[in-house]
């Protein structure tokens, strides 16, 4: 397993490096953002530790630049800035996990080996409706190209239709596969998800059909995809 | 205040009206005697001119009876024939030593006889005098007296032509007309004070205008001065917006300084802990402890940094929806290894009044908490609680808090060592938060089977 890490402060680094080694992992360093940059594009890593307040390059824009290069190593954002809309950011961003400082070491290798964990066990195509894309394997889904922001009902909620797209699918239907068995179930929620994800797609995207349900479609000029 | 203190007019309008009203008072006043005065002289001048016309007639028509008397023909004034009509005239004789001796009068005299020109106003040959004397009945009378000599008098006296008239006529239409200007002019000065009084209302209202947008900007529904204002406010209400601009990126600034000196401790103190803690002996346990408090210092001065700010942060508002979907989405992620699935709901036009920051801290550390304790589900659900308020419920399907425990749970934190993170609840900050929000946070059991917090925040008008 191959890791890199991002860091600018050398005691901070060395720590790192040796803790890691000591665990098995072939480590890397970059002290700043260019060349964490420049690494993070070229070099075929199993995971990235991330630190945000970097010298030239900041920690997000690196991890912005890298998810849109579609660089999919899993990041872990490591950084003093502990504040939710920091950490909101750096979700948004692309991170994968985010640990503050200080830190213990343990905890830093724990997260990491759940992050690989995470990472090896899917396996699925991508699916495409017009501009709307989702890749199953890293969770995510974007339109023409700009990643979309979901929560997790929204996402299995889209994931269903892709899957049926062009299919009428009864509320009933949605509930059914959207929550697990032990949740309470409200079909009127399904409404609040749809007008919610439309807002997040586009509102033609989703078809309300009367009586029946709902239908996922391209936009006329779209290719329909799988 | 020292105005009040001094007793000097503290309101601008009233200042306004009463100067305004003052000098209108005077200029009506002033024009009311002017007027009045007029009318007299005017009045005055026409009587008199009667009266000279009739002691002319006097002069001219005055002859010598073949006894040497003056006589006057009767048809010389009609009125001047009935007893006591206000119309008279008489002839005297002017002695060598200074007394009026009577030759002729008018009928309507009757037993009475008119007062010579008093001794003040000496009479001279050609020239009349006006006069006023008291008459029959007491009635003020008007005279007029010229002196002149007969030309067929073979004694050549020195007769005194008068001529007089009731002047209460005279009195009684200068004093109607005085009541009538006197009345005129107080309506017109009452519709002038109204008049002021409403020009001074519309002339302020940019004024007040301004003040209701400066208390917009202070409750957080703007965070500039907008408006059109009149060129003589609009500078006031620029300078403002650049001192509510100027404030804003000082209180910015000051607490970036705070917060990056905060941070920056941060790194070294990781450094320390982890270097501390891998080389076990004396030493290393006194940086350990020492780390570990400068920590707790750290994160409490990072929040009284971010509570100092919130004073000037009031005017913010924030959309609660995008907040919770920030949150539910970062959570899920967190907590992806566990499943935990956020289940949130919350109405688009519920607006917190206050930074975003603050309530994602609030809202967030209430959520992470949830997330920590949940089986799989979270259920997020926002809306507004009558005038000015929100609440915020976050329910998990966790093991819960028997209710001995709650009151607890919130006052954790107060110890340093509570803080460190992943240990307590991380709900005493949320208290201390929401409480300098004036809001507050209650603890119950949830309906999922965990524990149910309830988070009550001031609502932004929308």
């Amino acid at each position: 397993m191959r890791v890199l890490i991002v860091e600018d402060d050398p005691d901070l680094s060395r720590q790192l490096k040796l803790a890691l080694a000591d665990a098995g992992y072939a480590v890397d360093h970059a002290p700043d953002g260019e060349e964490a940059q420049f690494l993070g594009e070229t070099e075929p890593y199993d995971a990235i530790v991330l630190d945000l307040g970097l010298p030239k390059v900041d920690g997000v824009s690196v991890l912005e630049r890298w998810r849109r290069e579609n660089v999919a190593t899993p990041v872990l954002i490591l950084t003093a800035r502990g504040a939710w809309s920091e950490k909101v950011a750096g979700f948004d961003a692309g991170a994968d996990d985010y640990l503050t400082k200080p830190f213990h070491t343990e905890e830093l290798l724990a997260r990491l080996r759940a992050l690989l964990r995470r990472t090896a066990g899917h396996a699925a195509a991508t699916l495409s409706c017009g501009e709307l894309r989702l890749d199953p394997k890293a969770a995510r889904a974007s339109v023409g190209g700009e990643p979309l922001r979901l929560t997790s009902l929204e996402y299995r909620l889209l994931h269903y239709l892709m899957m049926h797209q062009g299919r009428v699918i009864s509320r009933t239907e949605l509930v059914e596969h959207l929550y697990d068995q032990d949740f309470d179930r409200d079909s009127n929620t399904i409404e609040v998800f749809i007008g919610r994800l439309r807002k997040k797609i586009g509102p033609d995207r989703i078809e309300t059909v009367r009586g029946l349900g709902y239908r996922l479609v391209a936009l006329e000029g779209e290719a329909a995809g799988s | 205040m020292t105005d009040r203190r001094a007793g000097r007019p503290r309101s601008l309008a009233r200042r306004l009206v009463v100067l305004a009203a003052g000098w209108s008072l005077a200029v009506l006043v002033v024009a009311g005697f002017a007027m009045t005065h007029q009318f007299q002289k005017a009045a005055l001048n026409r009587f008199d001119r009667d009266l000279s016309e009739l002691r002319e007639g006097l002069f001219s028509q005055a002859m010598i009876d073949p006894d040497g008397g003056v006589s006057i023909p009767d048809s010389i004034d009609q009125r001047a024939q009935r007893s006591l009509s206000g119309k008279y005239w008489q002839v005297d004789t002017l002695l060598a030593n200074g007394s009026f001796e009577p030759e002729v009068r008018s009928r309507s005299l009757d037993e009475y006889l008119l007062a010579p020109p008093p001794r003040s106003m000496p009479i001279k040959p050609g020239k009349p005098v006006f006069y006023d004397t008291q008459g029959p009945l007491n009635k003020p009378l008007r005279v007029t007296a010229y002196l002149g000599k007969l030309e067929e008098d073979a004694q050549r006296r020195t007769l005194v032509f008068m001529a007089a008239e009731d002047r209460s006529p005279l009195d009684s239409d200068a004093r109607r007309f005085a009541y009538t200007a006197a009345t005129a002019l107080v309506i017109l000065m009452m519709g002038l004070i109204a008049a002021i009084i409403v020009q001074v209302r519309i002339g302020l209202e940019p004024l007040f205008a301004l003040s209701r947008d400066v208390a917009k900007v202070r409750k957080g529904e703007t965070d500039q001065v907008t408006g059109e204002y009149p060129s003589e406010i609009a500078p006031l209400a620029d300078e403002l917006n650049a001192l509510l601009a100027h404030n804003q990126e000082v209180v910015e600034r000051q607490r970036t300084h705070v917060g990056n000196l905060a941070h920056a401790l941060k790194t070294p103190l990781s450094v320390m802990l982890a270097e501390s803690q891998a080389q076990p002996g004396a030493l290393a346990e006194v940086v350990n402890r020492q780390a570990l408090a400068m920590q707790g210092h750290v994160e409490h001065h990072l929040r009284r940094a971010r509570a100092a700010a919130r004073s000037q942060g009031q005017r913010e508002r924030t959309q609660l929806s995008p907040v919770i979907d920030e949150l539910a989405r970062t959570l899920e992620r967190i907590f992806q290894d566990k499943g935990v699935v956020i289940d949130w709901d919350a109405p688009d036009d519920v607006f917190f009044q206050g930074e975003k920051q603050d309530l994602l801290e609030i809202v967030g550390n209430v959520m992470e908490n949830a997330c920590k304790w949940a089986r799989r589900h979270v259920r997020v659900v926002a809306a507004e609680a009558g005038p000015r308020r929100l609440i915020v419920t976050i329910e998990d399907d966790g093991p819960g808090l028997p209710p001995g425990q709650r009151e607890a749970v919130l006052k954790r934190g107060e110890r340093l060592d509570e803080l460190t993170p992943g240990s307590g609840l991380g709900l005493s900050i949320v208290e201390e938060l929401a409480k300098a929000y004036e809001g507050s946070i209650r603890l119950e059991a949830a309906s999922l089977g965990g524990l149910q917090v309830t988070i009550t925040l001031p609502r932004a008008e929308t």
